[in-house]
């Protein structure tokens, strides 16, 4: 029962019920009337029906005012302590006079005015604890940001992972020829890529690519492209061939106005033939084995996807036995390093011509050691892609 | 990358300065886009000065291509003119130079496109 009391006092003076909030309009309303009511009273000829309106609303006033205040002692947990609180003693002192009957002490009831700073006081309570509430929300919004971001990085991990699973990790065997390939993806989805094709005639095809631009767009048209390009390969044995129609596919399905360039070179490991053609893509270079290096930089065509209708010519290098062939994108030439230096072709044609007589593998291993070296700490921007054809004529010679 | 805005008659040249590779292609791409509907009255035609243009990559050529493409939807005359050798060069691997017309210097270039 007292517990009961106790509640509804609390509904009615506590800080945050409706009702408190109506009652304590009501308070503020009356300690306005009776701050004026003074006012008024201090006048010499007031009348009488006023100076007995005057008396009634005061008689209203305490009566409230004295209501709030046992109610507030009912539900204050300690009730020694709101007496003898600063809300307490304005509470008592502006009802106190009313009570002292004989005192001519009215003028104390200004003191009511005080009461103000009391409902501002709790006002101001009620603000904090708005803005502590908000900033609970927000946090708790950071934090559901935070995990969606997180779920977002896992699933463009998972993206790339499946993008780097589609490129080829092993050469062909029993192709008559040794290759490698590599490619290290810059922290931001790129779209470099690299395809060795198995074709009729137990030629084989190279492929190294690179889409214009990151992210998930430049993922996506990569996967566009290399598929077009592997199932188109097969029937068009001529690279230019290859090259235009893909591109004529690429055209139709490029909604976000990328392009890639590709290097599309068919290998015949029975002759040493290379046929070749290039859309927009870095010459790559052929290492003799004296260590000389020939650009194939004849083979100029627009990058894919970019208009319809571009032609692409085919050119021919005949290698030699123990000769080398490196494909790359310029995820390497532009790997900068800390002083915002470019990697350059010079260094990549030092690093072919120092260490091109060893295993494919080997020379893709020690350039990607050579450019890793050069960028240091330097965030790698780029996608780096690698590829190293090295061909043994059948007989040895 | 900053890239300053001015008008030649009516011609708007769009002069990039700086490398323009992904992180900047976004913000260059507006910055053309711009200029071709430009503030009530569309230019004659848009040239892109590249005398500060330090480094392209190919995600700055995409918006090269972008402009070409929009230039000649919307009738305006295109090219870009001052290509250091590195950009030039990506210029010549790419194919670009097929693609819009590239001009050795800015008085050449609007001799030639307010013909």
């Amino acid at each position: 029962m007292q517990r009961s009391v106790q509640a509804w006092a609390q509904s009615l003076v506590g800080d945050e019920t409706p009702y408190a909030r109506a009652f304590e309009n009501l308070i503020l309303a009356l300690i306005a009337v009776s701050v004026v009511s003074v006012a008024f009273e201090a006048t010499e000829d007031l009348p009488r029906w006023a100076a007995e309106a005057f008396r009634i609303s005061e008689i209203v006033i305490v009566a409230v005012f004295s209501f709030e205040y046992l109610m507030r002692i009912i539900a204050a947990p300690k009730k020694l302590a709101f007496i003898f609180s600063f809300a307490g003693l304005v509470d008592l002192v502006s009802i106190a006079p009313f009570y002292l009957a004989g005192f001519d002490v009215r003028y104390i009831r200004v003191l009511r005015v005080l009461r103000v700073l009391r409902v501002l006081k709790v006002q101001r309570r009620t603000l904090e604890k708005a803005v502590a509430e908000r900033t609970r929300e927000l946090a708790e919004r950071n934090l559901a940001l935070l995990q969606a971001q997180k779920q977002i990085t896992a699933e463009l991990d998972v993206a790339r992972a499946l993008q780097i699973a589609i490129l080829p990790s092993t050469f062909p065997a029993n192709a008559g020829c040794d290759g490698a390939a590599r490619m290290i993806p810059a922290t931001t989805m790129g779209g470099d890529f690299y395809d060795f094709i198995e074709l009729p005639d137990k030629r084989i095809g190279l492929v190294m690519a690179d889409v214009s631009g990151k992210g998930v767009p430049a993922a996506f048209f990569m996967a566009v492209a290399r598929t077009n390009l592997r199932e188109l390969a097969v029937h068009h044995l001529d690279p230019s061939d290859c090259l235009t129609c893909t591109n004529e596919i690429l055209c139709t399905q490029n909604p976000m106005d990328l392009f890639v360039t590709v290097f599309y070179c068919v290998f015949d490991p029975a002759s040493g033939v290379l046929r070749y053609a290039n859309g927009g893509h870095n010459p790559p270079c052929v290492r003799r084995t004296d260590g000389s290096i020939e650009m194939l930089n004849d083979a100029g065509g627009l990058v894919l996807g970019a208009i319809p209708g571009a032609k692409y010519a085919d050119q021919m290098v005949q290698l030699r036995h123990g000769d080398r062939l490196v494909l790359y994108t310029d995820g390497i030439t532009e790997a900068f390093n800390a002083a915002q230096e470019a990697y350059g072709m010079p260094r990549l044609i030092a690093e072919i011509q120092a260490h091109g007589n060893g295993a494919a593998a080997a020379l893709v291993e020690r350039i990607c050691h050579s450019v890793a070296d050069f960028a240091g700490a330097a965030a790698q921007s780029d996608d780096i892609t690698l590829a190293v054809l090295a061909w043994h004529a059948p007989g040895g010679k | 990358m900053h890239t300053v805005l001015e008008s030649v008659g009516k011609i708007t040249l769009v002069s990039p300065r700086g490398r323009l590779d992904f992180g900047s292609a976004a913000d260059f791409q507006a910055q053309i886009e711009g200029a071709m509907t430009g503030a009530g009255t569309a230019p004659v035609g848009v040239l892109i000065d590249c005398a500060g243009l330090d480094y392209v990559s190919s995600a700055g050529l995409r918006v090269f291509l972008i402009a070409a493409r929009a230039a000649k939807r919307a009738g305006i005359a295109f090219g870009v003119c001052d290509l250091k050798p590195s950009v030039r060069e990506v210029f010549e691997i790419s194919g670009f130079r097929e693609l819009m017309p590239v001009h050795a210097d800015r008085p050449q270039a609007l001799a030639q496109m307010l013909k």
